[in-house]
């Protein structure tokens, strides 16, 4: 039934270029971590790889879940629950005293 | 009549096809069945839970004394508040939104009526798990600390009914570490996690099960603001469900990590922080209080517009103030947490967040209030319910704001002063417009009306049995007598409002003794209702009464809010409501087709996996509190065993045996898995 | 009037159903989720709490971790979500062989990432002497890690279930291509939830100051 309905998915090859690029993604963070452990990057650390796990989150599920194909209501909910979860465990971390979240 | 009675085929066993009789109930996927059960299971834990309260009243009655032993008066504040929020007021929300929401959409089934009975037998099953405690539970004394603020010895102290004492004894909200492995040793604070995890559970599957119904399953014409307040008040109760389970779920599992196999998150001997578990659960706790609450709202707001001869005042008003009180509740947690030692801006935030709770409150009570105003108001009995809940709910909402005021909770933290607001609200409000709920909609149950009078007497004694028993309680707080407390001193002066309170307690338990007559004796005996015994607005009462099986033989096509009402009246040119000169002929019309499918209706087959597969769950959780023994593990096994072998059989069996091929094949109609249109804003028709 | 409301045949410009014209079982797979947020919010903030709280007995999370291998093991993980797309791709075309390979190839890639948190688990307990009773901060992380490795485990008994039915003669129905949709549904969720894991929880190796 989908894929009539959404003839714009994408083909498997461009499921494998999307496979590639994850995977370099990947090997950056990877990299990311040794070279914040030769230089002590402080927060940029921090801020460099949650952005790239956004990134591989955002491909993942835009694509992969075909979320961006799909009719707005499941955008809807499902960024409700993810924006839900970020704001209340911020609050509830604020209140506990963990602020910020410190580079290794 | 109905397709549901031909031969079944089946996969592996012989599928179930009895429509009546014991095995007919076991079976069922029929949501009007569940939800029958669900309210007469539900009913049975409130008796169970109003003993627990009578027991705690009678040992209260007196100053220092010795009818319960302290151990057995922790244990029964403990289950008396789980078993009411838990095991009453929860699953009579769902016993509603079960039977009603598929007939106030227009519907046939929910979205998955599969999955429905999965969860009714799963919440059955917790409820009995969580109440096995009293037979296998145990409690011993603080292990490995000094036995400062320790457990009381076993048997809890002098005193008669200690065999009570080994059971959940750490308060409905469970605060860590009291209840964590050092404090509560035994088996009892076990039963009590594993088993609202498993409560928890039931709900998370109806409350998606809910959403989707709502979201997809509407009839024609029926756009989001078309459905009636229960609907939208469903929807939610639904979605702060969804939300706030996982984390119950999660600071649950933590508990029983902690109490199992020796983590430490909540236990301060290795580091843990026991500030985390109040977090956790009230991130849960206060979206679940609107959980309790939302759907009495949605029933006082069928209820008012009726008796009130109006229609609702503000209707998309109190929708929206629904909506913003169930995204407003999950951002004033940290309320009952305002003694816990958080820093003074928290306290800030969190106290003035709590405030603005009570503009979309007011908002709904005002409204209430203007569908009265005005209007040709009949005193039937769920019409005094609904009038009771806006007055006894309003009264516990203005002492809820008192606590949003820091300084003021911090004197009101863990007195009575607490005990009279939350039973204000839960019961002033949640049970009174159950109540109201449980009159107005008996006829679609069984085609009869409850006895009018003996209502009455059943509303005045509670009414005032339940402000001899609340109201009180404000005054005693206010002197300082603590929550939860087991004696008192004759010299405090605590004891003639605790007799009044006492006294006021077993009126209620009359009152419900009335009501439980009243239920009995209408369903045998109680006037016949007809089609539409209240001239009611909604398109439920479409569908005959006692309501068939396919629930609408003609699904309605709605054309505006209170379509069945424009059905019946017309407006004169000063905008009232005049009844149409062949009023009697539409009803009469409209019931006959409802009585009498044109074409055969697919209704969902019967079915034994889910209860199956339900019943695999407390065996699993039997053995984790038991893990540590052979047979523990073995039950382990077993119950997963058990669950997998019905989700496979489940997997295999299709939700409707394939039908015979017929020239109306087309036209049948089925229930599950439509292929849903797309719902367009077109249309030309006003709203009205 | 009363026609209006019962005709079922009258046009009133409406579709069908009023609905959101996604699947019944798809938005369902959807909105629970939506809530599995909260659930893996939970465990990963109270990971965030304790990882960072200085004066604990024994052993940090941060301390023993073994980035070279955990970066293995979550490449194997994501991958298997490019074998998940493959596999409902080439269900969509009713090509069953390859269905039925790719769903073979994306349990397996599940259970290798399964075996190597078994392994990892082991190396922790045993190597290192970090056990759940450590500190909160262990606890932590195995319930963390191991909720995630639950859903991970569930994910590949699904994903052999429906490999076993279309290895049958008549192949996978078009039903239980919808089921495969879920299933893929699912997998890539615990995929993405593990992107989120593997950052916060390995690559930032937070540790009090």
């Amino acid at each position: 039934m989908t894929s009539e309905q959404h003839p714009a998915h994408p083909t498997p090859a461009q499921y494998w270029k999307i496979a590639v690029l994850l995977a370099v993604l990947t090997a950056v963070e990877v990299a990311m971590f040794y070279i914040n452990n030769a230089l002590d990057l402080k927060y940029f650390n921090s801020i460099i790889l949650l952005s790239l796990a956004g990134l591989k989150f955002v491909i993942v599920v835009g694509w992969y879940m075909h979320l961006r194909y799909e009719e707005s209501t499941l955008s809807r909910f499902f960024s409700a629950g993810f924006i839900l979860a970020i704001s209340l465990y911020t609050l509830v971390l604020t209140a506990l005293g963990v602020l910020a979240v410190r580079g290794g | 009549m109905t397709a549901t009675a031909e031969r079944p085929q089946t996969t592996i066993f012989r599928r179930p096809s009895s429509t009546t009789g014991f095995w007919s109930w076991i079976t069922t996927v029929d949501h009007k069945k569940i939800g029958i059960m669900y309210g007469y299971a539900a009913f049975v834990f409130f008796i169970l839970g109003g003993v627990e309260a009578l027991l705690l009243r009678i040992q209260l009655a007196q100053a220092n004394a010795e009818f319960l032993t302290a151990g057995a008066y922790n244990a029964l504040f403990t289950m008396h508040g789980t078993t009411m929020i838990f095991l009453f007021v929860m699953p009579v929300g769902a016993a509603f939104m079960n039977y009603l929401l598929p007939l106030l959409i227009g519907a046939r089934d929910v979205a998955f009526p599969r999955l429905n009975a999965l969860s009714w037998w799963i919440f059955l099953f917790g409820g009995i798990f969580l109440y096995s405690t009293f037979i296998f539970g145990t409690s011993a004394p603080p292990v490995g600390i000094d036995g400062v603020g320790g457990n009381l010895p076993a048997g809890g102290g002098p005193g008669t009914f200690n065999f009570l004492a080994d059971s959940p004894n750490g308060g409905w909200f469970g605060y860590q570490p009291n209840a964590g492995p050092f404090y509560s040793a035994g088996t009892a604070m076990d039963y009590w996690a594993l088993g609202l995890q498993i409560l928890g559970l039931a709900s998370l599957i109806s409350s998606i099960n809910f959403i989707v119904t709502i979201l997809n399953m509407r009839a024609k014409g029926m756009r989001l603001l078309r459905m009636p307040v229960f609907v939208w008040m469903s929807t939610v109760v639904a979605f702060l469900l969804l939300f706030s389970l996982p984390i119950i779920a999660v600071a649950l599992f933590m508990v029983m990590f902690d109490r199992q196999f020796g983590s430490l998150f909540f236990q301060p001997v290795g580091g843990g922080d026991p500030v985390l578990w109040q977090h956790l659960f009230w991130l849960f706790g206060h979206p679940e209080v609107y959980v309790l609450i939302l759907p009495a709202m949605g029933i006082v707001s069928e209820v008012l517009p009726v008796f009130s001869r109006k229609p609702l005042f503000g209707y998309s008003a109190i929708v929206f103030a629904g909506a913003a009180i169930g995204f407003l509740g999950f951002g004033v947690w940290a309320h009952h947490m305002l003694a816990s030692g958080i820093t003074p801006v928290a306290q800030a935030a969190f106290g003035l967040a709590t405030m603005t709770i009570a503009i979309p409150t007011g908002i709904k009570i005002f409204n209430w209030i203007g569908t009265m105003w005005m209007g040709r108001i009949q005193l039937k009995t769920p019409m005094l319910f609904a009038i009771g809940f806006i007055a006894m709910f309003t009264i516990g909402g203005l002492s809820g704001v008192i606590h949003s005021i820091v300084p003021s909770d911090w004197q009101q933290t863990d007195t009575y002063f607490i005990v009279a607001h939350l039973h204000y609200v839960l019961f002033g409000g949640s049970i009174f417009g159950i109540f109201a709920g449980m009159y107005y909609w008996f006829p679609k149950l069984t085609g009869r009306v409850m006895n009018d009078k003996l209502g009455k007497l059943h509303f005045w004694l509670m009414l005032i049995g339940f402000n001899l028993t609340f109201a009180p309680m404000h005054w005693l707080g206010l002197q300082g007598m603590i929550r939860r407390t087991w004696k008192y001193a004759p010299e405090s002066g605590l004891e003639p409002w605790n007799v009044a309170v006492t006294i006021g307690a077993f009126i209620i338990a009359l009152s419900i003794a009335v009501f439980m007559f009243n239920w009995y004796n209408s369903r045998r005996r109680g006037e016949a209702s007809g089609l539409d015994p209240w001239d009611a607005r909604t398109i439920e009462w479409m569908s005959p009464n006692p309501t068939p099986e396919y629930n609408f033989a003609v699904p309605p096509v709605v054309i505006r809010l209170d379509h069945f009402w424009h059905l019946k009246y017309d407006q004169d040119e000063d905008g009232r409501a005049v009844p149409k000169a062949d009023k009697d002929e539409i009803l009469a019309q409209i019931e006959d087709e409802q009585l009498n499918p044109v074409v055969p209706i697919q209704l969902p087959n019967p079915t034994y996996f889910p209860i199956v597969m339900a019943l695999g769950i407390p065996i699993v959780f039997y053995g984790i509190i038991y893990h540590t023994t052979l047979w523990g593990k073995a039950l382990i096994v077993i119950g997963v065993i058990i669950s997998l072998a019905a989700l496979i059989g489940w997997g295999m069996e299709p939700l409707e045996e394939p039908h015979e091929e017929s020239e109306s094949d087309a036209e049948i109609a089925t229930v599950g898995g439509e292929e849903a249109g797309i719902a367009e804003g077109a249309g030309e028709d006003a709203d009205v | 009037m009363s026609d209006l409301a019962h005709d079922a045949a009258v046009d009133l410009g409406h579709p069908e159903q009023e609905s959101t014209g996604v699947e019944n079982r798809k938005l369902g797979m959807w909105v629970f989720l939506s809530s599995e947020f909260l659930f893996f919010g939970a465990l990963i903030s109270t990971y965030l709490l304790y990882s960072n709280r200085a004066g604990f007995q024994g052993t940090y999370p941060a301390e023993v971790y073994d980035i070279p291998f955990t970066s293995v093991s979550s490449f194997v993980l994501l991958m298997s979500s490019l074998t998940m797309v493959l596999a409902h791709n080439a269900l969509s075309g009713n090509d069953q062989n390859g269905a039925r390979t790719w769903l073979f190839a994306t349990a397996a890639l599940g259970a290798i990432f399964l075996a190597g948190q078994v392994f990892e688990f082991t190396e922790f307990i045993v190597e290192a002497g970090m056990t759940l009773s450590s500190n909160p901060a262990a606890s932590a992380f195995y319930v963390l890690t191991g909720f995630h490795g639950a859903h991970v485990a569930i994910g590949v008994i699904m994903l052999l279930s429906l490999w076993g039915m279309s290895r049958r003669k008549e192949g996978l129905s078009e039903r239980q291509g919808m089921n495969l949709e879920l299933v893929g549904l699912y997998w890539h969720f615990v995929d993405i939830i593990w992107i989120i894991i593997f950052t916060v929880v390995y690559l930032l190796s937070i540790r009090p100051a």
